[in-house]
């Protein structure tokens, strides 16, 4: 439902930019969902590490401290299994090489704009910036899901799993700093 | 291709189609799911919504009927 409960109350629905996307591209080959999930993390990384610095609240600063550092694991992960799918041996080019990025900027789940979703969080309180962390998360995880799916050999497949497995504990660890924080 | 061609939108109904779709129906007819944590599940839902937090949605699919339109808030 748009607006979520807000705008069930009557009150204005004040969605973060661009939150009603949705990845969609079922014939994507594995290099390309590899350097697409790439992206998104380094997205993911940039959000998450502005948020290190921006927020006052020692909790968030924690975790969006350890979240930015997974999503660099991430990346991680992903350059090591394109090499591994690909049979390259270069760092160099991926993820450029397979997917052009978006001449808008760095770009997070749901194609986000980065820069957009850093202006959103300006005066915004910890648990709004903390529901678009989850909304990011979840997202994350769903790709994730989709992706293993997709995968035909055992080792992308579980490269994906994990992947997936640690969105969804992030996804834990923002929900239970948020009921928290209400 | 760029990397925003693999994004398309998501539709979404707003609050006055939701409210009417649930009035015109019965409780049985639909799945209505909040997904937001218990906190603000006890400080106010919709009528009927059941919760499944985000972060169980994975694990708790079988609790919704397939068969039925699904609403999430």
């Amino acid at each position: 439902m748009e607006g979520g409960i807000n705008a069930w109350k009557g009150l204005k629905a004040e969605g973060a930019p661009q939150s009603g996307m949705a990845y969609f591209s079922p014939a994507a080959k594995p290099e390309e969902l590899m350097a697409l999930a790439w992206y998104l993390e380094d997205g993911a990384y940039k959000f998450y590490s502005e948020m290190t610095e921006a927020l006052q609240d020692r909790e968030a600063k924690d975790l969006f401290k350890e979240l930015s550092r997974a999503e660099e694991r991430h990346k991680v992960s992903l350059l090591r299994l394109y090499k591994e799918i690909s049979g390259v041996t270069s760092d160099e080019g991926f993820p450029r090489s397979v997917i052009t990025p978006g001449s808008e900027g760095d770009v997070m789940e749901g194609g986000m704009l980065v820069s957009e979703a850093l202006k959103w969080t300006k005066g915004k309180k910890l648990t709004e910036i903390l529901e678009l962390s989850l909304s990011q998360e979840t997202n994350s995880y769903d790709l994730y899901v989709k992706m293993r799916r997709q995968m035909k050999d055992q080792r992308s497949a579980q490269v994906f799993q994990i992947l997936s497995e640690e969105e969804k504990q992030h996804l834990e660890r923002l929900s239970s700093l948020l009921e928290k924080k209400i | 291709m760029s990397i925003l061609n693999y994004f398309k939108p998501v539709s979404t109904w707003p609050a006055e189609k939701v409210r009417l779709f649930l009035k015109e129906k019965n409780l049985e007819d639909y799945n209505l799911v909040d997904v937001r944590t218990p906190k603000e599940y006890e400080q106010g839902h919709l009528p009927g919504a059941q919760l499944i937090p985000v972060g169980e949605i994975g694990d708790r699919l079988s609790e919704l009927d397939p068969k039925k339109p699904t609403i999430v808030y």
